[in-house]
């Protein structure tokens, strides 16, 4: 009986039986508050800006999510320590699958435009190896979510992430549908003012905060307040992290560390800290 | 000139006084030679339903025709009789009158379709002499100083001009005469030169009832593909780069090039390429009357080794149809959105940022090397630098406060100067002054925005008032 219990599928194996491990910030307390433990795979996770300022801010945490993503040695090993680290060091490389970014050149109606090009070398800076970029430009809205379903349906991607202006229901159903049969995370850049229901599985509205200093003054690790808007199966959240580009990895804002955090706002952070 | 104006008794070089004088009612209009060979050209390239190589004539052959190399091409109609008697029919339904020659050589072939009388005329092989012998001296492509000369020596025929020695004939005239000569009788090459690149492999398919859909066309440059695909396995390439010609029926040809990312011969994916291409160019919009023919050429092929199928796949042939799948997307987004809007971040030496990267389309699937990161860059760079305000409490030192875009910034913390100057080496290839040297700073206001901004110029050295530039968002 046991055996047959151990046999059969999980409550949430329907879809991602076959899937891979969610993507994990490296952070408890994002993790734990997080139903699958760490960003679903196949789903559609929306990234808001909280102004139209913080709009670097957001992408900039889209870039960090995709080069989590795409350092799996790295994951692994802030994840679930040694014995995946001995599993992913053990075999040779793997063809590096590319990382789309699916961009509009035509501007965003309601919101402006992108506030420049992209840069390689910003890319870079952030962690995430621009050679596994590939820049779509698309000219309209059809163009964006035609080439954001294609790329997910070829699968052979390694994450697909896209700017888009409005987004129905229906269509974010099926962009949603489409990331899950294809076991790839979706990331979307929405415009500030976001409203509309969407089917995404996560949403997360990003504001700026005071980057991290070592301890010569320079500017060493951007900081980002998170706050978990929406997510399915689970509750909101805020934090403030701060991510480190070398390591990939997220941290929560030490109490201590910034005097400007226990100013304002910063407060909930502390206690989302203290919680976890 | 058309059957009227023959009628009328006009002839080629006919003063207008005297055209005017033959014909009354003639309406005098200024000649469009561009007109005239843009319709040749269309022509010629309708032709290449016959053979790929089709050969617009240049000044010296008089510019009013073309060559068709119908080598090996023949037999796919059943002979040169009934290519010829195909070619005449078609040209008649498009009311255009032809006159219409095969011979051995380009030469002859030219001399028999202005100078015999019989039109579509097929010279059997061999019979150049005999045939060219009778042939008067313009029928040699000569020019007219040439001409001019052998008709004041007597020469009226080719012939008498073949039975003449040649060392006079060489040390009299220039080259061209004998040029000339040996051509027609196919003693030298002459290469022709095709209108269109000749593909490497060709397959055309000719419709019994004209195409108007979609579906049917894919459908057809797909049994193509097959057939193609047969020669490419033969010779171990793949195609990376295929032209799709749709042949209309009112003679209209639309051609469409599909490049790929890595060689291929696999039939669904070039079918889907063409849908995509299809599809984005709106190409079946302007159908007419349908297609009456779909030609599919290999225009770039390159080596392909096959692939062995294995019971226990290997990594590195997981890896391989990894990337060949990783291929088959970056085809699919570049026909369907375009060749330059799939592209790549390419890394380029220099510390001038707007230098620092290009952004190529994707042609091929090799991985680029990029640099650790060493300094910070901004995720965003503004495609031109954009002016602003700035206050600063030492007129080199760090920023205190800016205005961009109508809202004022108070800085809480700067870092830098991080000082790059141009590239001298450039500016001075172009001979003009070298752009001011510039200091970036690395600026964060009281909420934690990020901006790159640069002071342009040394003071004292280069400017007297320095000016402040935004250049980038940082994450």
């Amino acid at each position: 009986m046991a055996e047959l219990r151990r046999l059969l599928p999980g409550p949430n194996s329907l879809h991602h039986g076959w899937h891979e491990k969610p993507l994990s910030f490296g952070l408890d307390a994002l993790d734990s508050h997080l139903p699958e433990g760490g960003l679903a795979c196949g789903a559609l996770h929306e990234i808001v800006p909280a102004t139209q300022a913080a709009l670097p801010a957001a992408f900039g945490f889209l870039v960090a999510l995709l080069a989590r993503r795409s350092s799996p040695s790295l994951a692994a090993f802030a994840k679930s320590g040694a014995d995946d680290i001995v599993h992913s060091f053990s075999l040779p490389p793997r063809v590096r699958k590319p990382v789309l970014f699916i961009v509009p050149a035509y501007g965003w109606s309601r919101c402006g435009h992108l506030p420049g090009r992209i840069f390689g070398h910003g890319l870079n800076s952030l962690g995430f190896d621009p050679s596994r970029a590939i820049l779509v430009e698309t000219a309209h809205r059809k163009e964006t979510l035609w080439a954001l379903v294609e790329a997910l349906r070829s699968g052979t991607p390694r994450a697909v992430a896209g700017a888009i202006d409005r987004l129905d229901l229906k269509t974010s159903q099926k962009l949603h549908l489409a990331a899950m049969d294809a076991g790839l995370p979706l990331l979307l850049l929405r415009p500030s003012q976001t409203l509309e229901s969407s089917a995404a599985a996560t949403r997360w509205r990003v504001g700026t905060a005071p980057a991290a200093r070592d301890r010569f003054g320079l500017y060493a690790h951007p900081r980002w307040r998170l706050q978990l808007e929406r997510c399915r199966n689970g509750r909101p959240g805020e934090w403030v992290v701060e991510y480190d580009h070398v390591t990939h990895r997220f941290s929560l804002v030490a109490a201590l560390a910034d005097h400007s955090l226990s100013r304002g706002s910063g407060a909930s952070s502390l206690k989302q800290a203290a919680r976890s | 000139m058309n059957q009227a104006a023959e009628n009328a008794g006009l002839a080629i070089g006919d003063s207008l006084a005297d055209a005017r004088a033959k014909a009354g009612m003639l309406q005098v209009g200024a000649e469009d030679s561009g007109a005239g060979d843009a319709a040749l050209c269309r022509l010629a390239l309708w032709a290449t339903r016959y053979t790929p190589t089709a050969s617009s004539w240049n000044e010296e052959n008089g510019a009013d025709g073309f060559f068709l190399d119908i080598e090996g091409a023949a037999h796919l109609f059943g002979g040169e009789e009934s290519l010829m008697a195909d070619l005449a029919g078609r040209l008649n339904r498009f009311e255009l009158p032809a006159r219409l020659a095969v011979a051995d050589t380009p030469g002859m072939a030219w001399a028999l379709s202005r100078f015999h009388a019989g039109s579509p005329f097929i010279l059997p092989s061999g019979c150049e002499a005999a045939a060219l012998a009778r042939m008067p001296i313009a029928a040699l492509r000569l020019s007219p100083e040439t001409r001019t000369v052998l008709r004041r020596l007597g020469f009226k025929s080719v012939g008498a001009l073949m039975d003449t020695p040649r060392a006079p004939l060489a040390a009299r005239f220039a080259a061209d005469l004998l040029k000339r000569l040996d051509q027609a009788l196919g003693r030298v090459e002459e290469p022709l030169v095709p209108i269109v690149a000749p593909p490497v492999y060709h397959s055309v398919h000719y419709a019994l009832e004209p195409i108007v859909t979609q579906q049917a066309i894919v459908a057809r440059a797909c049994r193509l593909m097959q057939n193609l695909t047969h020669v490419l396995v033969r010779d171990g390439v793949g195609a990376r780069a295929l032209k799709l010609s749709l042949y209309r029926v009112d003679g209209a040809v639309k051609t469409f090039g599909i490049g790929l990312t890595l060689p291929t011969r696999s039939v669904s994916h070039v079918a889907r390429l063409i849908d995509l291409k299809l599809d984005a160019l709106a190409a079946m919009q302007d159908t007419g009357f349908g297609f009456e023919a779909i030609g599919l050429a290999v225009t770039r092929a390159e080596p392909m080794s096959g692939r062995q199928t294995e019971l226990h796949p290997s990594r590195a042939a997981e890896d391989d149809v990894e990337i060949e799948c990783c291929a088959a997307l970056i085809d699919s987004l570049q026909q369907r959105l375009g060749v330059h809007r799939v592209r790549k971040f390419k890394p380029v030496p220099s510390h001038s940022p707007e230098r620092a990267e290009t952004l190529p389309p994707i042609e091929d699937m090799a991985a680029l090397a990029w640099p650790q990161p060493d300094r910070a860059r901004p995720l965003f760079l503004l495609p031109h630098a954009e002016p602003t305000e700035v206050t600063a409490l030492v007129p080199d030192g760090p920023p205190r406060r800016f205005s961009w875009r109508g809202v004022t910034y108070d800085i809480a913390g700067a870092q830098g100067p991080e000082r790059i100057a141009a590239e001298w080496w450039l500016n001075h290839r172009q001979h003009c002054d070298l752009a001011p040297t510039r200091d970036y700073y690395l600026v964060e206001d009281g909420k934690g925005r990020r901006f790159w901004l640069y002071r342009e110029g040394l003071y004292g050295r280069e400017t007297a008032a320095a000016r402040w530039f935004v250049h980038g968002l940082f994450a």
